[in-house]
């Protein structure tokens, strides 16, 4: 391989790591590369700059991190049907107790939608909305308290490398909410989660890695404003 | 030989001429791959402790990015929840664990800004006033953890660059603006854009290289 095809590599590598190439030049980035074939040269480019770039981040003062957040973090890293399934531990007994309240009190409003009252549900200040689509979904939660439960049926079914993921629509943004895996086609979750100023909630279908955003049109929607 | 250097505790000069403990930083990063290693086998109490380490640099970069407190913890969450999901995509041929795992951070900040259709509407959030992290008397101040050592290498080997290069690589960076944005944006041709990122990166390179010998 010639010194040029290399320089050319590395001018758009260097750029690259930086997140400075437009769309364009990523893919004159992957078309010269996969021109010029893979080599030690271009491995070793690749590595070293990203290194340098992943580094920079260290200039900056690290930033408070807020309360919560890290008990939030594990508390999705343990939310069942995630990927992972480390072993139980105080911090995993006591989400499990939660879940167990959570999930009674998603029975106990769920049972009353059913009977079809329409007055106010009998758990003060609980709200439930239904979602519209593919099947049956329902979101129990008390408006401005964090974590609200999932309770479904005639989900799916899925395949194998599929999960629902779910979303809350902010300010006209898709945030990721939870991957969920329906058990025939139901499921009862607890999600630790707070609608905040969620606008609208969407379901979709997407690859088992839970992508950061949707890759897919929803299955399900529902208003959260109208209720 | 570098390994018997570090064998005997010895320091190297950094660019701003500091002196950069090495031995300190390797150690660093055998504990941070030893951390993932352990997430692998779906140990939490390792997976807290690379957050705490970490977290607090990722979120000053991802808000340095987005310009946004609640989407820049969004998007740390994210890529630690990634971590936790698929420890097994860090490599150990590609660098050390922090770059890796900031690399995670800046590329969905990146693509995070990249989906804001309105470069103005940016602006208008930018000058909304952040909330100062201080004045929360329950924050983790991460920086007893923070890898002093990484910070003043980094600092010094920017602040070693020309000046025309370190602006272009950190509104790049930092920014998360395009060369050719940078080109518009600083009336300069995409070209002389392009040189100056490339100059400059090779200049960090070695720069954090040498410190490393």
């Amino acid at each position: 391989m010639s010194q040029r095809d290399h320089e050319r590599i590395e001018e758009l590598l260097a750029a690259a790591v930086l997140g400075g190439l437009d769309p364009e030049e990523e893919r004159a980035l992957a078309e010269e590369r996969a021109a010029h074939g893979d080599c030690e040269t271009c491995r070793a480019l690749e590595r070293a700059y990203a290194d340098v770039a992943g580094r920079l981040a260290f200039a900056l003062d690290p930033e408070p991190v807020p309360n919560g957040m890290e008990d939030r973090l594990v508390e999705r890293i343990s939310a069942p049907l995630s990927e992972r399934a480390p072993p139980l531990d105080r911090g995993r007994r006591a989400l499990g107790a939660l879940l167990a309240a959570a999930a009674a009190v998603a029975l106990f409003a769920a049972g009353w939608a059913v009977r079809g009252a329409t007055a106010e549900p009998p758990l003060e200040g609980v709200r439930i909305l239904t979602f519209q689509g593919q099947g049956d979904l329902a979101l129990v939660y008390r408006p401005g308290e964090r974590g609200v439960v999932l309770i479904g049926s005639d989900l799916g079914p899925l395949p194998e490398d599929r999960v629902l993921e779910v979303w809350m629509i902010q300010d006209g943004r898709p945030i990721p909410g939870a991957c969920l895996r329906p058990t025939d086609g139901r499921l009862l979750t607890y999600l630790d989660a707070e609608l905040g100023s969620t606008e609208e909630m969407a379901v979709t279908v997407e690859p088992a890695d839970c992508p950061d955003r949707p890759t897919s049109q929803p299955i399900l929607t529902a208003d959260v404003r109208a209720v | 030989m570098a390994s018997r250097a570090r064998a005997e505790g010895a320091r190297a000069v950094g660019p701003a001429g500091g002196s950069i403990p090495v031995d300190l930083m390797d150690l660093a990063e055998a504990r941070d791959r030893d951390l993932l290693r352990r997430i692998e086998r779906g140990d939490e109490d390792a997976f807290r402790t690379l957050f705490r380490r970490y977290a607090g640099t990722a979120l000053a970069l991802a808000r340095r990015i987005v310009r946004q407190g609640f989407l820049a913890e969004e998007i740390v969450q994210e890529a630690f929840l990634s971590v936790w999901r698929r420890p097994g995509a860090y490599d150990e041929a590609r660098g050390s664990v922090r770059a890796w795992l900031m690399g995670t951070v800046h590329h969905r900040a990146v693509d995070a800004v990249r989906r804001e259709e309105s470069q103005r509407r940016r602006a208008a959030e930018a000058v909304v006033e952040l909330p100062d992290p201080g004045e929360d008397p329950g924050v983790a101040v991460v920086e007893a953890v923070g890898l002093p050592e990484e910070r003043r290498a980094v600092r010094g080997a920017l602040e070693d660059l020309p000046a025309e290069q370190r602006q272009v690589i950190e509104l790049m960076y930092f920014q998360g603006l395009s060369q050719s944005k940078i080109a518009e944006r600083l009336s300069l041709p995409l070209g002389t854009v392009k040189s100056r990122t490339l100059l400059g990166m090779r200049r960090l390179r070695a720069s954090l290289a040498e410190l490393e010998r």
